[in-house]
């Protein structure tokens, strides 16, 4: 084991908690029973480190399996950093029909034509996502296993998630991920967050999305005489109705965890637009004070929290 | 009344004819008569049809009246029907029924689809007043009901689909461009068929995975589930693990395209036997297939 393997060793078991170290290291099984029952885990961190890494000597270990520990540690913890998503666009017929074999060769041949010094590690998880590792060099310098960049790729699907991701590498990543999954382009939904399985389950329609449906089930529970002026139906039907409406717009059940969303707005003159909205009648009035504020604060950065229904004080200027 | 005349023969001819004349009154008479009756029978007997006639009609306008007033109590029973009550007083006899037939046209339709849903068929459902529809299409695979899949289609200008919940891997976009806007029931009934197979593919792994476990071993399969490989042990001689490779290249079946049989020993793939499992993975779901080839004795 080198010195770079070992470095690249501290530093990720550094940035494993110290809760899930023993887990972790379970999954890598790279090391025999009997080493793994000698690391004693209520030791300080360091020093099981230190341990640790004499057992990897003993077992001539190498960068390839360090890294492998770490590509474990990220697929078990998908929330570290932010994800970015991009999407492929214009599918050959063979993006239905691609499997990993295929996709794994082809896509190190592409990287490695375009750059020599790069370092690629995939790995299929449970849920058939497929992982990448990428640590980049340049023609002069060896991979940086420091600053790995990791996409998440489901196959037959046109969505691609990355984390990590130099500016300059981006075309890179792009001119390799394109021909090896049988795409003809690719562009970035704006999309991200640092919840991983979230993005993924927003854009694969997993979580439970809500549609006006005809059963009669339904019927029954929703229809509660209406010929009968009683003002507590009324507002029962009402307030059904608006359940009913924010499940259909959002979804039920647990819903995807996102923590921000930009809405930028852009005309010649955004407040002669929103003027327009309520004076015409598309919006409703009164006006929410998300859109009054920018007047009345001089602002327009607006943070929304959990907190409150009003607008927590972001710094800006003061009028 | 031959006989009566024979009766008298002695009192002479003159008397005799005037008998007879008096008899020939009689019977003109009485033939009269009866020809009269009959015709009144008759003439009742018309009476009588007309009546019945007409009695029927009656009935029939009472039968359709009452099975529109029970439609219209139906239609109003209703959600979104709610709102027109006030206009219909307003309206001739003719127009409301007219208006009444519709309904009646509308209530049948719904409850075609609502019967189409039931056996396995989609359904729709209007929403955001006339101006959207919601297709609910279920899938099923061996009489066993699995997910279903929603639609929320804009039909205001041209058909648009505004959302959906159908996964990233069915080619939709693909089927939109072949006839979303030409042929709607066609794009449905196509949609349709992709989902039902996918979600028969998928149900086939999966009951591989409960039933045979232990027995064969699903060493891959995809997203779209149209590549399936499994790994069983034959139970000849040698006990060779097989690969069966199960490709399905139409999307809109269950059952594949392309069957490829691999093993160590080199001769297996081509033996009589395994040409006629290969067959046989051809034409049944996959989990039937295996199951029979474990009953049979040819796998572990």
């Amino acid at each position: 084991m080198d010195d770079s393997a070992k470095q690249v060793l501290r530093r990720i078991i550094r940035r494993i908690p110290s809760n899930k170290l023993q887990i972790t290291l379970r999954k890598w099984e790279c090391l025999s029973k009997k080493q793994f029952r000698s690391l004693d885990f209520t030791q300080p961190k360091w020093l099981i480190c230190e341990n640790l890494l004499s057992l990897c000597e003993e077992n001539d270990l190498s960068l390839k399996h360090v890294t492998e520990l770490e590509m474990i540690f990220h697929i078990e913890h998908p929330t570290q950093g932010t994800w970015y998503v991009s999407q492929l666009i214009d599918a050959e017929e063979e993006a239905l029909t691609s499997d990993l074999l295929n996709f794994r060769e082809s896509f190190k041949v592409h990287l490695k034509s375009l750059i020599s010094h790069v370092s690629v590690k995939i790995k299929k998880h449970e849920d058939d996502a497929i992982w990448i590792r990428i640590a980049w060099g340049d023609n002069f310098t060896k991979p940086n296993h420091f600053k790995p960049t990791y996409v998440v790729h489901h196959l037959q699907t046109p969505y691609v998630f990355v984390t990590g991701l130099a500016a300059k590498h981006r075309p890179l990543l792009h001119q390799a991920l394109i021909p090896s999954a049988h795409y003809g382009s690719i562009k970035d939904v704006h999309l991200s967050g640092r919840c991983l399985t979230a993005l993924r389950d927003l854009l694969m329609r997993r979580y439970k999305q809500v549609f006006p449906e005809k059963h009669p089930r339904l019927l029954e529970e929703r229809s509660p005489l209406p010929s009968h002026p009683n003002i507590e139906n009324e507002h029962a039907k009402h307030a059904e109705n608006r359940l009913q409406m924010a499940a259909e717009a959002f979804g039920d059940g647990m819903l995807p965890k996102l923590q921000t969303a930009v809405y930028k707005l852009e005309t010649s003159n955004l407040l002669e637009s929103l003027k327009y909205c309520v004076s015409s009648g598309m919006a409703s009035a009164p006006v929410t004070p998300l859109l009054s504020s920018i007047p009345r604060k001089g602002r327009n950065y607006f943070v929304i929290t959990d907190k409150g229904p009003g607008i927590n004080p972001t710094p800006g200027p003061n009028i | 009344m031959m006989e009566n005349t024979i009766e008298c023969p002695r009192e002479g001819v003159l008397s005799h004819l005037d008998v007879l004349e008096m008899e020939a009154l009689k019977l003109s008479r009485r033939q009269q008569l009866s020809l009269q009756q009959q015709s009144r029978v008759d003439d009742l007997r018309i009476m009588v049809e007309k009546l019945r006639a007409q009695r029927d009609q009656l009935k029939a306008r009472v039968k359709t009246t009452m099975s529109l007033q029970q439609l219209k109590a139906v239609i109003d029973q209703g959600p979104e029907e709610c709102d027109d009550d006030g206009e219909e007083e307003g309206c001739s006899g003719s127009m409301q029924l007219h208006l009444l037939l519709l309904k009646a046209r509308q209530t049948q339709v719904k409850y075609l689809l609502q019967a189409h849903h039931v056996i396995g068929g989609y359904d729709v459902t209007e929403t955001r007043r006339g101006q959207g529809v919601c297709v609910s299409i279920a899938t099923a695979f061996e009489g066993c009901y699995l997910e279903t899949y929603n639609l929320e289609l804009d039909v205001t200008r041209t058909v648009r689909i505004c959302r959906h919940n159908i996964p990233p891997f069915i080619p939709l976009e693909k089927l939109v461009q072949e006839n979303l806007q030409t042929d709607l029931s066609n794009f449905l009934s196509t949609l349709s068929q992709h989902l039902n197979a996918f979600a028969g593919r998928r149900q086939q792994v999966r009951l591989i995975q409960a039933v045979l476990r232990g027995s064969v071993k699903v060493m891959e399969s995809n997203a779209l589930f149209n590549t399936v490989v499994v790994m069983c042990t034959e139970l000849g001689e040698n006990h060779r693990a097989v690969l069966c490779t199960l490709e399905y290249t139409d999307l809109s079946r269950y059952l594949p395209t392309k069957v490829t049989i691999e093993s160590e020993d080199k001769a297996l793939p081509s033996s009589p036997q395994w040409k006629e499992n290969q067959s046989l993975l051809l034409e049944t779901p996959a989990h039937t297939a295996l199951q029979a080839l474990k009953e049979k004795g040819q796998i572990a």
